[in-house]
């Protein structure tokens, strides 16, 4: 478990990583992917909603420390909420669908984006414009769901080597 | 069933953790816990984003180059043209800068480029689509302090919002948050400008009815306290609307610097701001206000009694 533990930790590592020194000049019309909330996503369509509250809260920790202008606790708010719902709509997916879980992906971030930008409007005196909440909702839902298969790989390699020690309960 | 349950519990637990973090972080402030974890997250993550930045440039270049292949041609028809203008801007330039230097050395003032600076590479970008904030590889070893502007060599870029010992954070012009006071490079109305994100920036005159056509330059405004250095260029009007309050206007202002390639910037030590000099020959002079003689000679007032004053309404004039 401990093992297990430290793989997602170093995967969300690399995550941030790779979305704020890699992604700012892979942009899809002026906007990065969320690999954070990817990677909770991902795993919570694997592993349920318990995993996906864990994952999502650390992930939006790691966010939250590198951002400025949001308070620390936005993120691990929206992106555990973002892990558990996620989780929770598991058993209503085909089981071999291909599409399903990138539709998943991609709704789960249109979302989470939108709410984060609502809501950090909100907290702070001067912020994004609406459009610009849409805007980069649709592209970050679009750019996810072209990830989602190279992080579902990854996520399969971690569950089969480092196994859940309560799957199939949840 | 029971997992159910947990991830309830544990949902709630989260609700109750990220609202106690989102008011600690509100009440912390500048030196708050949480805002030395942001210090600690930048520091630690600082030589990673470096690391896995150099390694993975040539595919990052590789994404620029395979964008910039569609406009080359009219990007380097545009360019002979502005070449062109420029060598016929650059001669009157020269004769006026001679001439500058021949007035500002007759006056003795300070030539205010003369400014200490530290170029910084850019490390890494905000994780958040909704800010626009660089980190750069110089902090407060290197002697950098909050608030310092930052610039390249097209104009102004940011602030520095955020110093670590090794790496420091620079909030961009575009973010909706950034402020800064500007003014007109051709007619020197003044006004105040914000960033808005990947959208144009906006300029807000003092003067609501001041003149500004589209094609001037902006350039910050050491004027209203301003914290940047004047006359750093900021970008050229793209369009003068009207703006959402009654009688007033905004005016669009496309930035100079392009913020989705910045690599390196620099850092601008001092303010830049001729201190004024003191005037000349005052020495000895009595600077003390004279006394002045009162309206009336005290001797023709009359004398009031204190009962009259008690008795008098309050308002009341008394008259002698």
């Amino acid at each position: 478990m401990i093992a297990r533990t430290l793989v997602v930790a170093a995967l969300l590592l690399a995550a941030v990583v790779l979305e704020t020194a890699l992604f700012p000049a892979l942009t899809l019309f002026g906007f990065r992917p969320d690999l954070l909330l990817l990677t909770t996503v991902v795993f919570a369509t694997r592993d349920g909603p318990l995993t996906g509250v864990r994952i999502g809260a650390a992930a939006g920790l790691v966010g939250d420390l590198l951002v400025s202008s949001s308070p620390v606790g936005l993120g691990v708010l929206l992106y555990g909420v973002a892990g558990a719902l996620v989780g929770w709509s598991r058993p209503y997916l085909a089981p071999n669908s291909v599409t399903a879980p990138l539709l998943l992906a991609a709704g789960a971030s249109v979302l989470s984006t939108a709410a984060y930008g609502v809501v950090s409007s909100l907290l702070a005196d001067e912020r994004v414009a609406a459009v610009l909440v849409v805007q980069a909702s649709i592209a970050v839902g679009l750019y996810n769901a072209l990830l989602t298969p190279a992080l579902q790989l990854v996520a399969r390699r971690v569950s089969e080597a480092f196994p859940l020690r309560t799957a199939g309960l949840e | 069933m029971f997992q159910r349950r947990r991830t309830r519990v544990l949902l709630a637990l989260l609700v109750v953790a990220a609202i106690a973090l989102i008011t600690l972080d509100f009440r912390g402030g500048e030196d708050g816990v949480l805002e030395r974890g942001r210090n600690l997250a930048t520091t630690v993550l600082r030589p990673l984003q470096d690391g896995v930045g150099t390694l993975l440039s040539p595919f990052s270049t590789a994404g620029d180059a395979i964008s910039d292949l569609f406009g080359v041609r009219a990007e380097n028809q545009a360019l002979r043209q502005r070449v062109e203008a420029l060598e016929e801007r650059r001669r009157v330039i020269d004769d006026l800068q001679r001439e500058n230097e021949e007035l500002r050395s007759l006056l003795e003032i300070a030539d205010r480029t003369e400014l200490d600076t530290l170029t910084a590479r850019v490390v890494a970008l905000s994780p958040s689509n909704f800010e626009w904030t660089i980190t750069i590889d110089v902090g407060g070893d290197d002697g950098l302090e909050r608030g310092m502007p930052v610039v390249d060599g097209d104009g102004l870029v940011g602030r520095v919002i955020q110093v670590t010992p090794t790496a420091s954070r620079v909030l961009l012009a575009i973010d909706p948050s950034f402020s800064a006071a500007a003014r007109s490079a051709t007619t020197g109305e003044v006004g105040v400008i914000d960033g808005r994100g990947g959208d144009p920036m906006v300029l807000r005159l003092l003067d609501p009815q001041a003149r500004i056509e589209e094609g001037e330059s902006v350039v910050t405004s050491s004027y209203l306290g301003g914290v940047f250095p004047a006359g750093i260029p900021v970008g050229t009007v793209a369009e003068v609307t009207d703006g959402s309050a009654p009688l007033t206007r905004e005016v669009l202002v496309n930035p100079f610097v392009d913020f989705t390639r910045l690599h390196h910037v620099v850092v601008v030590f001092s303010t830049g701001i001729d201190d004024v000099p003191p005037f000349e020959g005052t020495e000895g002079l009595d600077f003390t206000r004279p006394p002045v003689p009162p309206l009336l000679d005290p001797d023709l007032v009359p004398e009031q009694d204190a009962d009259e004053d008690v008795d008098e309404e309050p308002g009341a004039v008394g008259v002698p």
